[in-house]
């Protein structure tokens, strides 16, 4: 059998989201009263009258009476119900906008209202398809026409089902009279622009996910209806802490969020014009400012970032002490890689950073160490994360302050780029549209990202050539190849007196 | 025995024909149920024609499972009887959904009441010449009572229970796979159909197609070169006779 309605209310799963759909509907009814309701106008055309014609400054105004509320209100609300579908466009039908103004509009009939309980089935989209065909040929748009195409090959075992079953209905609807046959093609028309929106719209009922919880349901009173005055202190301060912080972060990231401010030099989703993100790529040779102004407000911001990484480990290297950022990738890569390769990689690890003598020492106290080596008897993916922790601190405290004094970062700064903003006219964008192309397939970046590992991998570090050499039988090491000094203390006046050479 | 059996097979051809047709007109009937169409003439309808659907469906069922349930078929057999299950399962997927849908509008339009309203979506017409399609008879006879709008709603729901009732045995006891049916009709079948477009469709279309810059332009655009070209004629005409008078003057 067909996989049929799978919606079915098992008891508890499935549950409405749209809340204002039945209380549209409870309006909608409203406006229907021949009294009070919205005044209704015939539609005058060639051959026929066809009335219950209503204009959009009439629904506007009858729902700004209703509710008082002022004109704009008004119409955000009136473009919301023609957007689901409650009332279409006579003219211009494919744009789903109230127009404040003599446009005329129609109610829809309750079959064809939105609803979540009916899911919109592609059969009968199909059908639908198949009528117009029959009515006219080549009357389907470029997307209907796609639309066809696949809906034929993947429901190709009811095609014939889809064909007579069109023109069985065709024929019925031939059988009314001709102002109820308009009214019937614009209707079916209206339904369709809702549920299978032209490329460049979107539906106004893609609605995600079913939740779990009724919103017309009774409302659970309780917990959710105490006052914040019956909060003890502690509660209230953790949540005067946790609002100032949160109002920190939005007054910060504000100006960086695509949503609440331009992004430049244009929103990709909106323009199609993908220069934002080639600008932004992970190993791009130059950031531009604001990614750059990004890596200053919190060190796990630059981390975080490939390219402030890339920046960062730059001026690592000019401080030599670059061992501190390769450790801590490396216990990221064992955090998060295959369970499979983990033994080795701890070991590597354990060999090139931590054991004694090791080419890539790093500074890590006393205590943290035993328990590090102890764990690494058993190792598991989480065995280093006191020693990076450690790690990721002292950057913190230490080398991100410098590095953001440093000439490094100046130097980016200074290079960073802030593209002008796109001006596109509406025929550009459609020029756009066409030329939207699919980007680079993951496996090629993976690829890539890998490529770029094994080059650093093989990028030789001048300590750890140094130290190999001191290896290979010089006696005393130069002064400044010493080993280096467990105290924290000592590394700093170890790095002082390297200066000082 | 194979004269019996393409006899069968085409019984259960027209039996799904007709299938079709009463599951197409229910739906449009349905279309109509709360808006300004909707009338106690048209719950009888949608009754009447209810009812007619599922007479069709448990003949075409008992057919199609007897046709099925014989081993001794060709397959070549089997796969046209298996695709005539695709299309009767279709039908009753349409109608069982349509027969819920129109549980619940029905519920939602109440007509007696006054302070409901019906939607006024334009459609004024009756529908009656749908129903009598339907029911595949000349004039439809109403001969309900004035309750029908509530009292039929309980017969509903009994026949929209025995409709999923029949529809989850058929799924049980029949064991074909939908997806390996093969249609017969190719894509874009339907626009090679002799279906009568006529001159009166096509003014409709018109209509409907227009856009914003043209509004009622598009009407009156055909409208008005069908009268150009018959005034030129109309000239040219004139003109040959003029000329033909002249020269048959001058002759004479």
């Amino acid at each position: 059998m067909t996989i049929r309605n799978t919606l079915r209310d098992h008891g508890q799963r499935y549950r409405p989201r749209m809340a204002c759909l039945k209380k549209a509907e409870k309006l909608l009814l409203e406006m229907q009263d021949p009294k009070t309701g919205v005044k209704s106008q015939p539609q005058r055309l060639v051959i026929t009258t066809i009335p219950h014609a209503i204009t959009g400054e009439d629904i506007i105004a009858w729902l700004a009476d209703r509710f008082q509320v002022d004109t704009q209100e008004a119409r955000n609300f009136v473009s919301m119900l023609v957007a689901l579908g409650y009332i279409y466009p006579l003219q211009d039908h494919r744009r789903l906008v109230i127009k404040p103004d003599a446009s005329l509009y129609r109610f829809q009939t309750p079959y064809f209202w939105p609803t979540q309980q009916w899911p919109v089935e592609d059969t009968d989209y199909a059908i639908y398809l198949a009528k117009r065909n029959i009515r006219k040929r080549g009357i389907l748009e470029l997307h209907e026409q796609e639309h066809y195409n696949r809906l034929h090959k993947w429901m190709n075992h009811k095609w014939d089902f889809v064909v007579m079953q069109a023109k069985e209905q065709y024929r019925a609807a031939k059988e009314r009279k001709k102002p109820d046959r308009v009214v019937f093609e614009c209707q079916e028309r209206a339904y369709w622009v809702v549920h299978r929106p032209p490329p460049g719209t979107v539906s106004a009922m893609d609605y995600g996910l079913d939740r779990l919880t009724d919103p017309n349901a009774d409302e659970v009173t309780g917990l959710l209806c105490c006052s914040f005055k019956h909060y003890t202190p502690l509660t209230r301060s953790l949540c005067f802490l946790c609002s100032r912080r949160l109002v920190k972060y939005c007054s910060t990231y504000k100006s960086h969020d695509p949503f609440l401010s331009n992004c430049l030099p244009s929103n990709p989703w909106l323009t199609d014009d993908a220069t934002y993100w080639s600008l932004n790529m992970p190993s791009v040779e130059i950031p531009t400012k604001m990614r750059v102004e990004r890596w200053t407000f919190s060190f796990a911001e630059l981390l975080s970032d490939p390219r402030g990484r890339d920046d960062f480990r730059l001026f690592l290297k000019k401080e030599f002490s670059g061992e501190n950022l390769a450790f801590w990738e490396g216990c990221e890569d064992l955090k998060w890689g295959e369970a499979a390769t983990m033994r080795e990689k701890a070991e590597h690890i354990y060999k090139t950073f931590l054991a004694r003598g090791a080419p890539r020492w790093i500074n890590i106290d006393g205590k943290t160490m035993e328990v590090t080596v102890k764990g690494l008897k058993h190792p598991h993916r989480y065995v280093l994360d006191p020693a990076q922790t450690h790690i990721y601190m002292l950057m913190k405290k230490d080398s991100y302050g410098r590095y953001q004094k440093s000439p490094v970062f100046k130097d980016t700064v200074k290079k960073a780029i802030c593209p002008e903003e796109h001006r596109y006219s509406d025929a550009q964008l459609q020029q756009n549209a066409k030329k939207r192309r699919p980007s680079l397939s993951p496996i090629i970046l993976r690829q890539m990202e890998q490529e770029q590992r094994a080059k650093m991998a093989a990028n030789v570090d001048i300590t750890q050539v140094m130290s190999k050499l001191s290896k290979q039988g010089k006696e005393a090491p130069p002064p400044f190849l010493a080993p280096p000094l467990r105290n924290k203390h000592k590394r700093v006046m170890f790095r002082d007196f390297y200066r000082r050479i | 025995s194979s004269h019996v059996k393409a006899m069968g097979k085409d019984e259960c051809k027209t039996m799904l024909d007709a299938l079709n047709k009463v599951t197409a007109c229910y739906r449009h009937l349905v279309i109509a149920l709360g808006s300004t169409s909707d009338s106690q003439n048209l719950r009888e309808e949608l009754k009447r024609t209810r009812k007619k659907a599922q007479e069709l469906a448990v003949a075409n069922r008992t057919k199609l499972t007897s046709l099925l349930k014989d081993k001794s078929i060709s397959k070549d057999d089997r796969a046209e009887y298996e695709r005539l299950w695709v299309l009767f399962s279709s039908s009753m997927e349409l109608l069982e959904v349509d027969m819920k849908r129109s549980l619940e509008i029905g519920q939602d339009f109440p007509l007696k009441v006054p302070t409901r309203h019906l939607i006024q979506t334009g459609m004024t017409g009756s529908t009656t010449t749908v129903a009598a399609r339907a029911m595949s008879v000349q004039n439809m006879k109403y001969e309900a009572d004035s309750n029908i709008d509530t009292a039929d709603l309980r017969d509903l729901q009994c026949e929209i229970s025995q409709v999923s009732q029949m529809m989850e045995e058929m799924e049980m006891k029949v064991q074909v796979a939908p997806w390996a049916v093969e249609a017969k009709q190719e894509a874009g079948a339907e626009l090679k159909s002799n279906m009568s477009v006529g001159n009166s469709s096509v003014g409709v279309i018109s209509i409907c197609e227009e856009e914003p810059k043209e509004e009622d332009g598009g009407g009156n655009r055909d409208a008005g070169f069908a009268s150009i070209c018959a005034v030129l004629v109309f000239f040219v005409i004139v003109t040959v006779a003029v000329v033909l008078g002249y020269l048959v003057i001058n002759m004479s």
